[in-house]
């Protein structure tokens, strides 16, 4: 009887994992300067602004981060500039991100990871850099996360660069209720006591949570007089403090991570298997274009390879670069790799 | 889509099907992945030179400069033709598909859509008159009132009131009803199975591991459903894609039709004359051709939407107004000049509208995957 499937049998299928990584730069003027702020959407709400990499009323725009900034009820006042806002602002990312003590409350971010709730290295005036899903991916890779600040001095005249970044982070990070997370380091040399963090980084949450303290500078609105960040964040909006952030903003390196998940299906053409072919221009006549008598070999010539279910439903194409020549003398086994 | 670079080693394009997507998202368990085909699609075997002077080695040189084309997801549109399997290597003939127009008593006409003349008919300017649409369609009248409209416009000289009253005969072909009706008149479908070669003696007969016993159809659900030669039963279908291509496995003596001596047994004397009279095949003694298979055969139901509504005709289709464009040369429905005087029946068409869509249904055998696309229409009279 002739045939044109052929079943795959449990050995013929096998799932795989693989990460892939891609790295992913960004430079400062993207985030201030080169578009005149065209590429910076706000909102009337205040409560944070989205950068894009190109004017965002264009279609060809991608979001890449939002910026935020939010204190802990420690430091509210009600003499603070939107000072409900950004406890609000505050309140929802520790939630979300660093969950609840053991009486509830929603527990304070802190810098040297350790949640002991005891104060020490708790950050109560924080910047957030929320990344897209289109630039972390599944998540960032770890000890992959640079960030390039000015901190010190103007605006016109920045101090030396600093480059924050989740340093060891490959060989220690610790777990939340939105994920990984590693601390965030000035320098590689400070990694060697958590004290030193001045930040978290939330690996799947593509979250990064900054110390205001780190700024030691001018700040704030784009125009002078610029107040330093201490003042900015008592004095100025959501929005301003924002601005100020993309204004100290030099460079950003990450590595994101895609996880694919594989089915990879051996196709295994046996020597006596599709040695004939259905494609009307195979015959002439009803004989075999590639045949002159019946003993010669039939040959066939593969290039797409179906992937069906059990009621003959196409559920996958694969295609070859070339045909491929299949005759009674040839096996081969084609290596299809569906990836989720 | 583009061609898939061959200038390095080679690569496999793999890509989810849009109804593989649709199967997946469903999350009920319909996304599994059983079996494989391989296919050809690209591939012309009239570049296969096997009398290159320059030996075997350059016979298959073009075939191989093929470029391939990416994966399409949409479903359909891949794996048109796919590679067979057969253990035996020495197969010289493979049979084919063919749509059979020749009339057998006895049996509903397969031919496309045709008027054509009676024997003995005085008149003939009605069907000289007429341009039937080319290339041949099969047509399928989606209610009564266009069946009687289409078909039953036949100058048959009966004494019904809505025949011509001449004594000439226009006879209809091809029509088929699309409709429920009973007692079942009109045309349908009817494909055959067998080697078309002289090369080979009909007696010869077709070897058992060529034989098609089951044939898969694919049609439009939007548009029809497939049902049997005669008789209101509609197949049941196997599954509908996401672009609403209904597939059906069809087999049994209801839908396949063994015919006379099918196999490697020489025929007898009888047997021979009664094909060479008679012969209900395309294929064999008669017309010519070579050994014969089965015969499949069916006719189409109009969907519900195409019977009570012309929406899919104003979507999808296109119409003609029966006024003189309507009429005569040109004629999508092959209706003659109309004369007041004595065409009664088709005098009162004048002014209506006939909405036409065109589509194929696609029969491809079960066994050796041989396809042929049969181009329908369905139409209907507002």
């Amino acid at each position: 009887m002739a045939k044109s499937f052929k079943s795959l049998l449990g050995d013929d299928i096998k799932n795989t994992r693989t990460l892939l990584h891609e790295a992913i730069p960004i430079t400062g003027s993207i985030v201030s300067g080169t578009y005149s702020d065209d590429n910076i959407k706000t909102f009337s709400h205040g409560m944070y602004e989205s950068v894009y990499d190109y004017p965002y009323l264009s279609s060809s725009a991608n979001h890449i981060f939002d910026l935020s900034y939010g204190c802990s009820t420690r430091v509210s006042s009600s003499t603070n500039t939107q000072n409900a806002k950004k406890m609000n602002m505050y309140n929802q990312m520790a939630q979300v991100l660093f969950g609840y003590d053991l009486s509830g409350s929603i527990r304070k971010f802190d810098s040297d990871g350790s949640l002991d709730d005891d104060g020490a290295g708790t950050m109560d005036h924080c910047f957030f850099i929320n990344f897209s899903r289109l630039l972390c991916k599944d998540e960032i890779k770890k000890n992959t996360f640079r960030l390039g600040l000015e901190t010190a001095g103007t605006v016109a005249s920045p101090g030396t660069l600093l480059t924050l970044g989740d340093y060891d982070a490959g060989n220690e990070f610790r777990t939340s209720p939105a994920g990984d997370y590693g601390l965030i380091f000035k320098t590689s040399g400070d990694a060697s006591d958590n004290t030193n963090s001045v930040g978290l980084l939330f690996y799947q949450a593509g979250v990064a949570v900054l110390t205001s303290s780190i700024f030691t500078g001018e700040f704030g609105p784009t125009t002078d007089p610029r107040p330093s960040a201490a003042t900015a964040q008592t004095g100025t909006t959501i929005q301003q403090l924002a601005d100020g952030f993309r204004n100290r903003f030099h460079d950003l390196d990450l590595n994101n991570t895609i996880e694919l998940n594989s089915a990879i299906y051996f196709c295994r053409v046996n020597h006596n298997e599709f040695n004939y072919s259905s494609n009307p221009t195979y015959l002439s006549g009803s004989k075999l274009v590639i045949k002159n008598q019946s003993t010669d070999l039939p040959v066939t010539y593969i290039t797409t390879i179906g992937l069906y279910s059990p009621d003959n439903e196409l559920m996958a194409v694969a295609k070859l670069s070339e045909p491929i020549r299949k005759d009674p003398n040839t096996e081969l086994t084609l290596r299809v790799r569906l990836d989720y | 889509m583009a061609f898939l670079d061959n200038s390095g080693d080679i690569i496999l394009d793999a890509v989810l099907t849009d109804t593989g997507r649709l199967r997946m998202a469903q999350g009920d368990g319909s996304f599994k992945i059983s079996k494989f085909a391989l296919g050809d699609d690209e591939i012309n075997y009239g570049l296969y030179n096997k009398d290159h002077l320059s030996g075997s080695a350059y016979y298959d040189l073009e075939v191989l400069q093929t470029p391939v084309l990416e994966a399409f997801t949409n479903n359909t549109s891949n794996l048109k033709t796919k590679l067979v399997t057969m253990s035996r290597t020495n197969v010289l003939y493979m049979p084919v598909l063919k749509v059979n127009p020749r009339a057998i008593s006895g049996e509903t006409s397969s031919k496309y859509f045709i008027r054509t003349e009676a024997a003995g008919a005085t008149k003939t300017e009605d069907a000289s008159a007429v341009t039937m649409p080319a290339p041949g369609k099969f047509y399928v009248a989606v209610d009564s009132t266009t069946f009687e409209g289409i078909y039953k416009y036949r100058e048959d000289g009966t004494s019904d009131s809505i025949y011509h009253s001449d004594n000439d005969q226009v006879i209809p072909h091809g029509i088929i009803q699309g409709y429920t009706a009973s007692p079942a008149e009109g045309g349908m479908i009817r494909v055959d199975h067998g080697l078309d070669t002289t090369e080979i003696s009909v007696g010869q007969g077709l070897d058992t591991d060529l034989m098609e016993n089951a044939f898969i159809v694919e049609l439009d659900y939007r548009l029809g459903r497939i049902k049997l030669q005669s008789g209101t039963n509609i197949a049941p279908v196997n599954f509908i894609d996401d672009d609403n291509i209904a597939t059906y496995y069809l087999a049994g003596s209801n839908w396949v039709d063994n015919g006379p001596s099918l196999t490697n047994t020489t025929l007898s004397a009888e047997q021979l004359a009664l094909l060479g009279t008679n012969d209900p095949q395309v294929f064999g003694d008669g017309q010519g051709t070579g050994p014969r298979g089965n015969s499949f055969k069916f006719r189409i139901q109009a969907s519900q939407e195409l019977q009570q509504s012309s929406y899919l005709f104003q979507q999808l289709g296109t119409s003609q107004d029966l006024t003189s464009g309507g009429f005569g040369a040109g004629s999508v429905a092959g209706l003659p000049e109309a004369d007041s005087a004595k065409d009664g029946y088709l005098w009162n068409l004048k002014d209506r509208k006939l909405w036409y869509l065109d589509s194929t249904v696609r029969v491809i055998g079960a066994n050796t995957g041989y396809r042929i696309d049969i181009p329908i229409r369905f139409v209907k009279l507002t």
